[in-house]
């Protein structure tokens, strides 16, 4: 009979450990911060909103159920950290000033990727409203809703190289940097036509005119910035030469009947924009491009960035999207 | 009636020294009975040894539905996936039953509460529970294992891959095991559901391994027929005619007064060749539902298609449906109207003709060395590659980030792309040499009768290499 | 005395050279000039379009990688070569397709349940082994039909 009683004491130790172990290790991980990635269409992160307080560490630990993300603070200096499926990331995180902050997926993870963001609302004990001036396109009451066309447009792409070496002398009030964020190309193009120093000159010319002023106002820091940033964020559905052809390009533009990962009601059918078009691209200032960049939206699929980059990130950005409509090499 | 049988010890030295006699004085051809080393024998007989490692196989199983159930959703690094797919699978497939047949029945985990609740206890019998009925006749037989075997087919893109239905499934398994013991007698699941018995049986017949009895004189003059009694597979040692039903338990050696029993080692292939006469059409079917299974599964897991995939994968969909009445068709229609047609074929061109039931369940039996290869062929593309991921998933089996082993995030991945295609050649072709060779025995000397059936053997060997190599 | 069982040694050795012969003989190949080839691969979950490549030995191949949903990788079996692609940034992988047979390539970043099995082809020059194991099953057979033992 002991031997019986032994054999059952044994069965259930082995039992209770292979019970026990799983939930054990259940009831630690529920003590701290898991979060869960999930592409968007399936719970995207979760939990979604986080509360700390300034100063004090968040520890977070990160893991994905299905594919691979990543993890990152917007406008942040935050490096992004690789959220791996099947395997844990610990990420501490220390905020030295009160606010809302907006973490996101950095690696493409659907077509809804851009949707995957949540809060971290960092408390303090003065929390002070900062006034955050408005963007440039709402200052100069900009409909960036409306449709816009070029009056004009160049026979071939203008070249900044050729501007550069017509040895033209431009009228300093078209070279200022505010001069450039308020005016669409074909603006400039038609203002530099009017000049009487720069009558003699074909129309090519000017473009090209056009095009060195607008690469003066670039750097290639710049350039190179808004490059990384393009291809990491706008290329997925943008195209990686901005045809407006990406990737996700042809689920976008299906109707909502026909595309089951439509998240957000009201979101049209629509092929995303189109970079290389001289139509739209010239007749849009860098302020107007500026607000469609962080406001997003317009009925369509397109995500809002403000949250998102630090407003030298999206002038760097603009800049490289210039490239797509005029050559920039530099005078060596 | 009792599952559970002591030998007295008062009894026992007396029944050494008569034993060893036996043993020692029957020798078989090419048998050699492993029960003379000596210390194997306690080591069996001895109920301990089994039980511990019995305990410890059903605490894994509990962990693994646990992990399957609440781990991580990503199978690649989910115990429960890896260990029950790729680990016990390449075991299985690769060891238990090439070398020892039914190997894993006797310390698989799934029948054990059954049992208990049936004795009423682990190691001593109690007052068991249980209505102990006979199973139905009608249900007898392994249709219901090529039935288990197929659904597991269907389903088996979501099931291999997603650790919550793994999790499932292995409940399922486990509440019918246990539920079934409450019901009928004996270990109703393993003898007529278990899939894995299903085939493993069929294949324990060309494995060196078999429980067989010495002396049938002895069994004749003894009345009380203890090792009937003592099997909970209900079956009779004495009457054996291949390896296909016994699970290697070890019950009738412990129960047999006389030591009558022997675990011989014996040559590959010892039950097949030789002729048979019972219509047995459920273990043809069997055979050949095993060997559309592994060109089904090559085709899906291991080939280039990804629409097929996706296919399988997509479960409920409209696609899904294609690929179902795909597999079934090959399963259900193709293969086994092929091998009839050839044993048909057979047939007419020779002198007798036997019924054509018994010929194809007869001429079966060929079939069963390439089937074995062809999985084990299969096993090393599916499942070899993936063994870096066992180190991984020790190291944390729940995907929560533990480091049980300290072995990190490292994944390190075997390069077998060098040698496998080699190695799945090797086997393919030792599996139609003896397929061939066995089908050639039972060509009951006249080699046309046979000359469809290893076209077949041929095609299938080509259909395989062409997947896993071509 | 026990009775040596004889066996006719003489097929088996015949069997055994022939077999050695077909698998060492080399294969007769026609000489091509190796030229360079791209291939645009899209990968999405779980599956290459195009999932089978082929070349000639020696060609120079580059595989352009393009992730459709998710992130993916590719890696190809028996090459020491790996490469991943997010969507919208294509990866490229240039090698020289210096052996030849059939090569699985393989995903290499997580991108789902059958991740494991997201699987392509590339097929260089002659499959070697394959049509040497066709002969060989034909030789196997053979053998298993004939009376070679006594």
């Amino acid at each position: 009979m002991r031997k019986e009683w032994f054999a059952r004491i044994f069965v259930i130790l082995l039992l209770a450990a292979a019970i026990s172990i799983p939930v054990a290790g259940w009831w630690k991980r529920s003590q701290g911060i898991v979060i869960h990635a999930r592409m968007a269409e399936t719970g995207g992160w979760t939990p979604e909103n986080l509360t700390v307080q300034v100063g004090q560490p968040l520890h977070l630990r990160l893991t994905s159920d299905d594919v691979t993300h990543s993890f990152a603070i917007g406008q942040s200096d935050q490096p992004p950290v690789d959220v791996i499926p099947g395997e844990m990331t610990d990420v501490t995180l220390v905020f030295d000033r009160p606010g809302k902050y907006t973490f996101y997926c950095t690696r493409w993870c659907s077509v809804n990727h851009w949707r995957m963001r949540g809060t971290i609302e960092v408390t303090g004990p003065t929390t002070t409203t900062e006034a955050v001036a408005p963007p440039l396109y709402v200052t100069l009451g900009l409909d960036i809703d409306a449709k816009h066309q070029a009056e004009f447009v160049p026979a071939e792409t203008p070249s900044a190289l050729r501007g550069a070496l017509l040895h033209q002398v431009i009228p300093p009030a078209y070279q200022s940097r505010e001069y450039y964020l308020i005016h669409t190309p074909v603006e400039l193009w038609k203002a530099l036509g009017g000049e009487p120093a720069l009558q003699k000159l074909y129309d090519q010319d000017v473009w090209d005119l056009v095009a060195w002023v607008w690469q003066a106002n670039t750097t290639s820091q710049e350039l190179q910035l808004g490059k990384q940033l393009y291809a990491a964020n706008c290329a997925a559905c943008h195209g990686e030469q901005s045809g407006g052809n990406g990737v996700f390009a042809d689920q976008l533009a299906q109707p909502k009947s026909k595309n089951p990962t439509g998240m957000q009601a009201g979101d049209m059918p629509v092929k995303p924009a189109n970079f290389t078009d001289p139509n739209t691209m010239l007749s849009a200032s860098p302020a107007h491009l500026q607000g469609k960049i962080i406001r997003g939206g317009m009925g369509t699929s397109m995500p809002y960035w403000g949250p998102i980059f630090t407003e030298k990130q999206t002038w760097a950005l603009i800049a490289y999207l210039w490239t797509f409509q005029i050559e920039m090499e530099k005078l060596p | 009636m009792s599952t559970l049988q002591e030998i007295p010890w008062l009894d026992k030295a007396a029944a050494d020294e008569n034993a060893k006699a036996i043993r020692q004085a029957r020798t078989v051809r090419n048998r050699y009975n492993l029960l003379r080393i000596s210390w194997l024998l306690p080591l069996l007989i001895n109920r301990w040894p089994q039980f511990v490692i019995r305990a410890m196989t059903l605490a894994g199983f509990v962990f693994t539905i646990t992990a399957g159930l609440i781990g991580t959703r990503v199978g690649s690094h989910n115990f429960a996936i890896i260990f029950v797919w790729i680990a016990w699978w390449t075991a299985l497939k690769l060891s238990f039953i090439p070398f020892g047949g039914r190997s894993w029945c006797s310390i698989c985990p799934i029948p054990l509460p059954g049992d208990w609740l049936q004795q009423g206890g682990i190691l001593t019998k109690g007052r068991g529970l249980g209505l102990n009925l006979h199973w139905p006749k009608r249900l007898k037989g392994s249709w219901l294992q090529s039935g288990a075997f197929l659904l597991i087919g269907l389903f088996s893109a979501v099931t291999l891959t997603d650790p919550r239905v793994t999790g499932w499934v292995f409940v399922a398994l486990f509440g019918l095991s246990i539920g079934l013991s409450l019901v009928f007698e004996r270990r109703a699941f393993c003898s007529h559901i278990c899939p894995i018995g299903g085939f493993t049986g069929i294949y324990a017949q060309t494995a060196p391994i078999e429980l067989r009895v010495i002396d049938t004189e002895i069994c004749a003059k003894h009345d009380d027929k203890s090792c009937y009694r003592g099997c909970p597979w209900g079956l009779y040692p004495v009457a054996f005619r291949d390896s296909a039903t016994c699970g290697l338990c070890m019950e009738c050696l412990r129960a047999c007064p006389q030591d009558n029993l022997a675990l011989n080692l014996r040559p590959f292939g010892a039950d097949i060749g030789k002729p048979r006469t019972a219509k047995r059409l459920d273990e043809a079917f069997l055979t050949l539902v095993m060997l559309g299974s592994v060109l089904a599964f090559t085709s899906v897991f291991v080939g280039p298609w990804g629409w097929l995939k996706s296919a399988a994968y997509a479960i409920g969909s409209l696609r899904w449906v294609g690929y179902a009445l795909g597999f079934l068709a090959l399963n259900l229609i193709v293969l086994p109207g092929l091998f009839s047609l050839a044993v048909w074929a057979g047939q007419k061109y020779t002198g007798k003709k036997f019924p054509l039931n018994r010929e194809i369940a007869n001429q079966a039996q060929a079939l069963l060395p390439l089937g074995l290869m062809a999985w084990i062929a299969f096993t090393v593309s599916f499942a070899l590659p993936k063994w870096g991921y066992v180190v991984a998933v020790i190291n944390d089996p729940l995907g929560w980030g533990w480091n049980l082993l300290g072995a990190g995030n490292i994944l390190w991945s075997p390069d077998v792309s060098g040698f496998s295609p080699v190695l799945q050649v090797i086997l393919l072709l030792i599996g139609l040499f003896w397929s061939a060779n066995v089908a050639r025995r039972l060509a009951d000397s006249d080699y046309r009768r046979t000359v469809p059936i290893q076209v077949f053997c041929l095609a299938f060997t080509l259909g395989m290499l062409w997947l896993l190599i071509g | 005395m026990p009775v040596i069982k004889t066996i006719r040694w003489q097929p088996w050795a015949v069997w055994v050279g022939l077999a050695l012969a077909v698998l060492f003989i080399p294969f007769p190949t026609a000489a091509t000039t190796p030229t360079d080839r791209t291939y645009h691969i899209e990968a999405s979950r779980f599956e290459y379009t195009p999932a089978v490549l082929t070349a000639n030995p020696g060609d120079r191949v580059t595989i352009e990688l393009t992730a459709t949903d998710v992130v993916h990788g590719l890696s190809i079996d028996g090459y020491n070569l790996v490469t991943t692609a997010d969507p919208g940034q294509t990866a490229r992988l240039t090698f020289v397709a210096d052996r030849q047979g059939s090569f699985r390539f393989r995903c290499t970043v997580t991108c789902g349940n059958m991740h494991p099995f997201m699987i392509g082809k590339l097929e260089v020059g002659h499959n070697t082994l394959f049509w040497r194991a066709i002969v060989l099953s034909g030789m196997t057979l053979v053998a298993g039909i004939w009376k070679l033992k006594k």
